[in-house]
């Protein structure tokens, strides 16, 4: 109680002082752009750092034993791995993995993921595909390695869990763009800065599921397994792990999900395979071609993560099925599999090397690139300008620079002051919190100043600020709607999913083959990738409605609309508070990225430090991205926990 | 057996003026193919009908009663019986699959999306088993929500709902959330928003099935102590027979889907309509239900003290026991009804038929 009041004290302070700062910014002769020499130079002592790294890498202890034989051991395991899937002859690939999907999933999957892999080698992909697959193979084993143990170890110390809670928090909430200027710098060039980048990304996740599955395992079930006398090392292995392989096997599915989307924005510090294609055919303005990478790309996606799903439910299918219906009646065909697959896979593999086959047939190239960039440029001349109606995506995409991203630039860098800005920010906190986080705001956007980084922060805060406006405007009410109508979500639900399953970077693609290069694209790419948790949890906070309270509301004649506004909507809010948080983070992921086709702001600046190997300005984007995705992240949670009614 | 079972109707406060609420022959049926199960139903194709309820459930079944003003209507009947499903059909929370419906001589059934809001707004309130309260309003705004989707004035709405709120004795919680109240509260929060509006007609679901035993006598006190004041028209939901029997003029007794019986609580103590019912009046308190009504016997000439016919079991057994031998049965009016012996209050404190 006194908090909030300190807090509600703390915001009236805060917004007076904006008002008086606002004040004196358009009575007197204002404030001038944040001051240059407040720059704490971050960037000569990071670059001196780089220096010293280089020079000392070959020499220092720390890279003798600590980053050096690490590297070296990830690295072998990538050449291990891409050496054996590019050496198997492609029908002996193919092979395997249709059997592996047979098995866990069934025939529909199959199929996807055979037509899948032709595809890739029809595009002429098939080696960017399997060097992808390698360095993913690696990443996620050893993303797993690290986060399943210490998920156990999570679950069974309450400490540890509050240790590493804020800290995983800290790594989901920031864009992984902003890790791969620091690994860089200290896992070297090459492919392991990407292992490593991409580990960093996809651990948070399998700690987690595998502290809720151990968590959630029946509180009976473990008194009965020490009542018989249990160890705690056998309560462990014959209990709680398989009781919690279902959360476990989610996690892992998340892990790759995770792993995919970054391995492709690791392109950009030297991962190469189907990232770098999509990467550098972007830069060049190759539509066809980054969309033939890109459709590789959600194709590796789906093939993993519903092979991986089917996993996990299978695991949950057999503990709810029982072992009678489930486990046991699959059993013969996994015998029979045991001796099937391997068999066939020899003959496959001799056939293959006797005839020469092994990597996929150049001849067999199928040339969609081609269609697609005549499509796109037809669509360039008739969908920019369609006649001379004022139509087209030429002036949608002026209607959002001019009306909506210029103004919104110019407001943030320049119309209000720094300090106004910071006061509000000091407010809000306040308001939303209390002390701590009005701190941990002001503070931030200070940094930021600090950083030398106001205008371009301002200028990406304007588009994170329009694609999440539009987003919100259209994730709403289609959230509401699919609440509504169960055939609406029907409708919606696969195309959500598949929407959820592409790496952020391949959206930009189709944008770009509609909106040319600029800022724009970046917001709309945003917009799409942003869309599905809105939609989602706006739909999941409305179900979530208790039905009796619902039914109470109807019972005293409230109309729809009635029903909606002052039922409904309020008590979804909480949810529908941290969908709107997803929208923000999802969408600053993106407009940064979206540094690559022309968005400007902290993105470019981000591109040009790692393209350069300028690590310190790198770093200096990288912490102002860094901040501007934590502050929103802080005030939402703060926003949607207050909002929760207490039960 | 259940259709040729008689539903009688006993007598009640007002029993001759127009009934509050009707309902006659009311059907419901859960499934895709409600109508035609209906209809198989009632042409009575037993065949037929056994294919078709397959993936049906008939949750109510051919239910015909009425409820007189001011008179306090209880259902009772085990979970499952089709209670809840019966209670919502009267405001169509839950559509009826056939039937008719009328609440103060307007038919429900007929009514348009229009009609039926304004009857939900004004003429029907709702208690609910696990309150329904919302979790995001103070009591006091939970309170004046019936007033509030009606469009009342704020400062108008709120004074009614704080007055509401007096009177059940929460005077002090008006901006509290309802979460921090007992459930006891909680359920007196209920009551004042179903009273705020000041229906016709209050309808309660297991209103007390989710209170403690203590805190359930006490608000079934609270109940009969508004009712005294309000004389509200209630339909009320139990599968307490003990509170069926407290708080009803008449109860309806419900099985899977059917009223098996409907009577004053002294009929149907005294007189179950076969065994389902008989059971739950086995324990029943036969002294504090049975009068000197039901157990008067027709003799003539009998010199006897007077008790009004409406004394209950429990004092003419004390009369007995301080020496009288027989009583003379008076209505409030005088006309004589009979005679009461202790052979007569003994067999009907042992559960067996008056002769
Ligand atoms: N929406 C529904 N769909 C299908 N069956 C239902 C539905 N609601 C209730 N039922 C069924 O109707 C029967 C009566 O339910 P209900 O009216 O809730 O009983 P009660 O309130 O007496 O416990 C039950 O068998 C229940 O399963
Ligand atoms: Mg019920």
């Amino acid at each position: 109680m006194a908090a909030v009041n300190a807090g509600r004290w703390l915001a009236l302070c805060a917004g007076a002082a904006a008002a008086v700062l606002l004040g004196i910014h358009f009575i007197g002769s204002g404030f001038g752009p944040f001051p240059v020499e407040w720059n704490i130079g971050l960037r000569q002592p990071i670059d001196g750092f780089q220096s010293w790294v280089i020079g000392n890498r070959s020499t220092h202890p720390i890279f003798l034993f600590v980053f050096g034989p690490f590297s070296a051991f990830v690295d072998w395991g990538l050449r291990a791995a891409e050496n054996i899937l590019l050496w198997l002859p492609w029908p002996v690939t193919v092979w395997l993995f249709a059997a592996l999907a047979w098995q866990v999933a069934n025939w529909r999957i199959t199929v996807v993921t055979v037509c899948g892999l032709l595809f890739m080698g029809l595009m002429g992909l098939w080696e960017q595909s399997m060097q992808t697959l390698a360095l993913m193979v690696i990443a996620v084993s050893l993303s797993l390695l690290v986060s399943v143990p210490l998920g156990i170890l999570a679950a069974r110390h309450a400490h540890l869990q509050q240790i590493l809670r804020p800290i995983l928090d800290l790594m989901q909430t920031m864009p992984a763009f902003v890790y791969l200027i620091p690994v860089l710098l200290f896992f070297g060039v090459a492919r392991v800065p990407s292992v490593v980048a991409t580990m960093i990304y996809a651990i948070p996740p399998g700690i987690r599921l595998t502290e809720l599955g151990l968590r959630q395992v029946s509180p009976p079930v473990v008194e009965a397994a020490r009542a018989f006398g249990a160890t705690r090392r056998q309560l462990l292995w014959h209990v709680q792990l398989p009781l919690a392989l279902p959360a476990i096997m989610a996690g892992v599915n998340q892990t790759i999900m995770m792993a995919l989307s970054i391995v492709i924005i690791a392109a950009l510090i030297g991962a190469g395979g189907l990232g770098r294609e999509v990467l550098v055919a972007l830069q060049r303005l190759q539509v066809g071609r980054a969309l033939e990478a890109g459709l590789a790309v959600v194709l590796l996606a789906i093939i993993m993560d519903r092979i991986s799903d089917a996993l996990a439910n299978r695991q949950s299918e057999i503990y709810v099925a029982g072992a009678n219906t489930g486990y046991a009646a699959k059993r013969p065909a996994w015998q029979r599999a045991r001796i099937v697959v391997p068999l066939v896979a020899a003959v496959l593999l001799l056939a293959a090397l006797v005839l020469g086959v092994q990597s996929f047939p150049e001849a067999a190239r199928l040339p969609l690139y081609q269609p697609v960039d005549v499509a796109v440029g037809w669509m360039r001349d008739n969908l920019y300008r369609i006649g001379n109606s004022g139509w087209g995506t030429g002036p949608l995409s002026d209607l959002i620079t001019i009306r909506m991203l210029d103004p919104l630039r110019a407001l943030f860098a320049h119309g209000l002051a720094w300090p106004v800005q910071v006061a509000l920010a000091v407010c809000a906190g306040a308001a939303l919190s209390g002390f701590p986080l009005a701190l941990q705001a002001g503070l931030g956007l200070f940094a930021i100043g600090m950083l030398g980084m106001w205008e371009l922060a301002m200028d990406t805060v304007s588009q994170v600020v329009v694609a999440v406006a539009i987003s919100i405007v259209l994730a709403v009410p289609l959230g509401i709607w699919a609440a509504r109508s169960a055939w609406v979500d029907a409708l919606l639900r696969p195309i959500l999913d598949t929407l959820q399953t592409i790496p952020s970077f391949v959206f930009l693609v189709p944008v770009i083959m509609l909106f040319n290069v600029g800022r724009v694209p970046g917001v709309i790419a945003s917009v799409l990738y942003a869309l599905p948790p809105g939609i989602r949890l706006t739909t999941l906070g409305l179900r979530q409605v208790n039905d009796e309270v619902r039914e109470a509301a109807r019972a005293f004649g409230s109309s729809s609309w009635q029903l909606l506004t002052k039922v409904e909507l309020p008590l979804a809010l909480p949810s529908i508070l941290l969908g709107i948080n997803q929208v923000i983070m999802m969408a600053l992921a993106m407009v940064v990225i979206s540094g690559l086709v022309g968005g400007a702001g902290l993105g470019l600046e981000a591109v040009i430090g790692l393209a350069k190997g300028q690590t310190g300005r790198g770093i200096e984007a990288g912490l102002a991205i860094a901040i501007l995705a934590i502050i929103p992240d802080r005030m939402l949670h703060a926003a949607a926990h207050r909002l929760q009614p207490p039960v | 057996m259940v259709d040729a079972m008689s539903i009688k109707s006993g007598l009640s406060p007002g029993a001759d003026s127009e009934p509050k609420v009707v309902v006659r022959n009311l059907w419901k049926v859960f499934g895709p193919h409600a109508q035609r199960v209906l209809a198989a139903l009632q042409s009575g194709d037993s065949k037929q009908q056994a294919a078709l309820e397959g993936g049906h459930v008939v949750a109510v079944r051919d239910a015909t009663f009425s409820v007189q003003p001011g008179e306090i209507f209880v259902i009772m009947g085990l979970s499952g019986s089709g209670k809840s499903t019966l209670v919502r059909c009267i405001s169509r929370l839950i559509e009826p699959t056939g039937g008719y419906i009328a609440v103060g001589g307007a038919e429900v059934t007929a009514m348009d999306a229009a009609q039926l809001m304004q009857l939900r707004r004004h003429s029907l309130s709702m208690v609910f088993q696990h309150f329904g309260l919302f979790p995001h309003r103070t009591v006091l705004q939970n309170a004046a929500y019936g007033l509030e989707v009606q469009g009342v004035p704020l400062a108008q709405r709120e004074a009614r709902a704080r007055e509401m709120l007096e009177l059940v004795g929460l005077a002090g919680w008006a901006d509290s959330r309802p979460q921090r109240l007992s459930g006891g509260m909680q359920q007196r929060v209920g009551l004042a928003r179903a009273l705020a509006v000041d229906p016709a007609v209050l309808l309660c679901d297991e209103p007390f099935s989710a209170l403690d035993p203590l805190i359930r006598r006490d608000m079934q006190d609270e109940l009969l102590r508004l009712q005294q004041m309000m004389h509200k028209t209630i339909l009320f939901i139990t599968h307490d027979f003990l509170e069926a029997l407290k708080l009803g003029d008449r109860i309806a007794i419900m099985k899977d889907g059917r009223l098996v019986q409907v009577g004053t609580p002294e009929e149907i103590v005294s007189n179950p309509a076969g065994d389902y019912v008989r059971e739950f009046t086995r324990d029943a308190p036969r002294a504090k239900v049975i009068t000197a009504r039901s157990l008067a016997q027709a003799r003539a000439g009998v010199e006897a003290p007077a008790v009004a016919a409406s004394t209950r079991l429990e004092e003419l057994l004390q009369r007995m026991a301080a020496g009288e031998t027989q009583l003379c049965v008076r209505e409030e009016d005088g006309t004589l009804l009979g005679v009461v012996d202790q052979a007569a209050v003994l067999r009907a404190l042992a559960g067996a038929a008056p002769r």
